[in-house]
């Protein structure tokens, strides 16, 4: 009775739309086309995996895109972190306004990269011309546009995993760390085989968050760049909305977003595993 | 040596992480012209005010009110909605495992792959461009979160008091309604800070779900930017209102940032 409506509401808004659209991607309907809608099958699912080289690229990209991401927002936040932890006092007139990036929305945070990344008039090329280096074009060429929405991702998120790690290292038993270091263990000897097995679990949430995350990676594209120059940074989820909403495509888009799910399942079962495993030796 | 290596870090790592909010501050405070300079201003002379009411005027002020009117139901939904389901979840073994997993897997749908099928049922039902069809939508990652940070407060609570209470003949709806409740007031909370900035920050299911009636100031802000005549000042100025009330409520709930974040899972 309790869980009733909540679970009624659910419903509603996740199972009933997803069975309707795997439903409909197993059709050819399309909004902007007469035919009459024909049950097609797997056919989507075919095309997109054997035919569909832009697809198939923003797959890539877009698992480029989690795996830098992640590896970035690790290691920098992994050092804020350790330095965080040696503050002792006051500590949080130094995390709060670290934290901010993590609060704001992903548009405001896509407009500062708009206005940072402006070849022509931004602060950032400013700055390399300072230091006598001709910067890019950024968001304008289709060598940086990509790399533009990995910095923006990763100025918005390092605080968060930095946030995690920290209270990792916090909840790191502290005779355990002396007695090691009783027994000579010191720098990497002591990170590998004390520090790294202490934080992992709690850290891998983080990771397996922002992984998560940054595969549904959407707003930044759409305020940054719009998926170009060509479609130079279009990741999944930006070019299902195309297809979606601008090719009027739903069925073929259906097949797409089943896809990711399926991909973004597996993955994060395998990253829990591989965790797993780390953690026991 | 290192003590000064240490702050030296830290200040770099703070001047990186809010400079592009500097930036935003002082872009809404320049005049047109003073963004087509190189090399750009950094401080603008004389502050220029008159972006701030020019985009209220733009749209802003009716995205502000809408943007609170739909974060704010939201945020009353799921506490609602999320509540009595995580104490039946927490207590009473509602659905098994099976229950939490499914509710827990929400968090990790591409949201465009919900959006879709949405879109075309909202549709048919007349819910696109509606405060309604976007409460409703924002309930598809609030209500998953309420019931899983509201459950894990839950599970805290010793069970000895509620046990009492039933000793003393206290209905199961008391016992929820006038002992878990009151206990679990700071996971509500929690809960209530971040429903509301989750559904304040959100610009997927808001650019597609609003129209011409319904303008949350994300797609109000979106829309700025992607016009053909580009109005920095006035969409720095919109951002700098958008980020007001996610900063001001990210103050008070400094404390439980961790908690909200990582879905809980880390105390």
């Amino acid at each position: 009775m309790m869980v009733g409506p909540a679970v009624a509401v659910l419903f509603l808004v996740t199972i009933a739309p997803l069975l309707f659209s795997l439903g409909v991607s197993f059709t050819n309907l399309q909004f902007s086309s007469p035919q009459p809608m024909r049950w097609v099958g797997i056919d989507n699912y075919v095309t997109l995996v054997t035919h569909d080289v832009r697809f198939q690229t923003a797959l890539v990209r877009t698992l480029l895109l989690v795996a830098a991401g992640v590896l970035a927002q690790t290691l920098i936040g992994y050092i804020i972190a350790s330095l965080l932890s040696r503050v002792r006092r006051n500590r949080a007139l130094l995390l709060s306004p670290i934290l901010i990036p993590a609060v704001i929305s992903p548009v405001v945070a896509g407009w500062q990269g708009r206005m940072i990344f402006n070849a022509s008039y931004g602060p950032l090329n400013d700055l390399l011309a300072r230091f006598g280096i001709q910067g890019p074009a950024w968001l304008a060429s289709p060598q940086t546009s990509l790399l533009s929405v990995f910095l923006t991702d990763t100025w918005q998120w390092t605080p968060f995993l930095a946030l995690v790690i920290l209270a990792a290292i916090e909840s790191q038993p502290q005779e355990l760390i002396e007695a090691a270091r009783l027994d000579g263990a010191h720098g990497w000897s002591m990170f590998r085989r004390i520090t790294l097995p202490l934080i992992l679990p709690v850290t891998s949430i983080g990771i397996l968050l922002r992984g998560v995350d940054l595969f549904k990676t959407f707003d930044l594209v759409y305020i940054l760049t719009q998926g170009g120059p060509g479609n130079s940074s279009e990741t999944l989820t930006f070019l299902t909305y195309l297809e979606g909403f601008k090719f009027f495509n739903p069925s073929y888009a259906s097949a797409m977003s089943f896809i990711q799910l399926i991909v973004v399942t597996v993955a994060a079962k395998g990253f829990l595993g591989f965790m797993r495993r780390q953690e026991s030796f | 040596m290192f003590e000064v290596l240490k702050w030296f870090a830290l200040f770099a790592v703070l001047a990186i992480f809010l400079f592009p909010l500097f930036w935003i501050i002082a872009s809404s405070l320049k005049t047109r012209g003073e963004f087509f300079t190189r090399p750009p201003i950094w401080i603008p002379s004389h502050a220029e005010w008159s972006n701030y009411p020019d985009s209220l005027g733009r749209g802003a002020l009716k995205g502000l009110v809408d943007s609170f009117t739909i974060a704010f139901s939201s945020m009353l939904v799921s506490l609602l909605l999320g509540s009595p389901a995580a104490y039946a979840i927490a207590r009473f073994q509602v659905g098994k495992r099976n229950l939490a997993f499914w509710i827990l897997s929400i968090r990790m749908f591409p949201p465009i792959a919900t959006i879709l099928p949405l879109f075309v049922i909202f549709r048919f039902v007349g819910l696109v461009d509606s405060y309604f069809g976007l409460i409703l939508s924002y309930t598809v990652f609030n209500l998953p979160f309420a019931i899983w940070i509201l459950k894990g407060f839950i599970e805290d609570l010793p069970r000895e008091i509620e046990e009492a209470a039933k000793m003393d003949g206290a209905s199961r709806f008391q016992i929820f309604r006038n002992i878990v409740i009151p206990l679990i007031a700071p996971g509500l909370v929690v809960v209530a800070l971040f429903t509301f900035i989750f559904a304040w920050n959100d610009f997927a299911y808001a650019v597609i779900f609003s129209g011409s009636k319904v303008t949350p100031l994300p797609v109000v802000i979106a829309q700025f930017a992607g016009g053909h005549e580009i109005l920095w000042g006035q969409i720095s100025a919109a951002a700098i209102i958008a980020i007001v009330p996610a900063l001001v409520l990210a103050t008070f709930l400094q404390k439980y940032l961790t908690r909200g974040l990582t879905m809980g899972a880390i105390k």
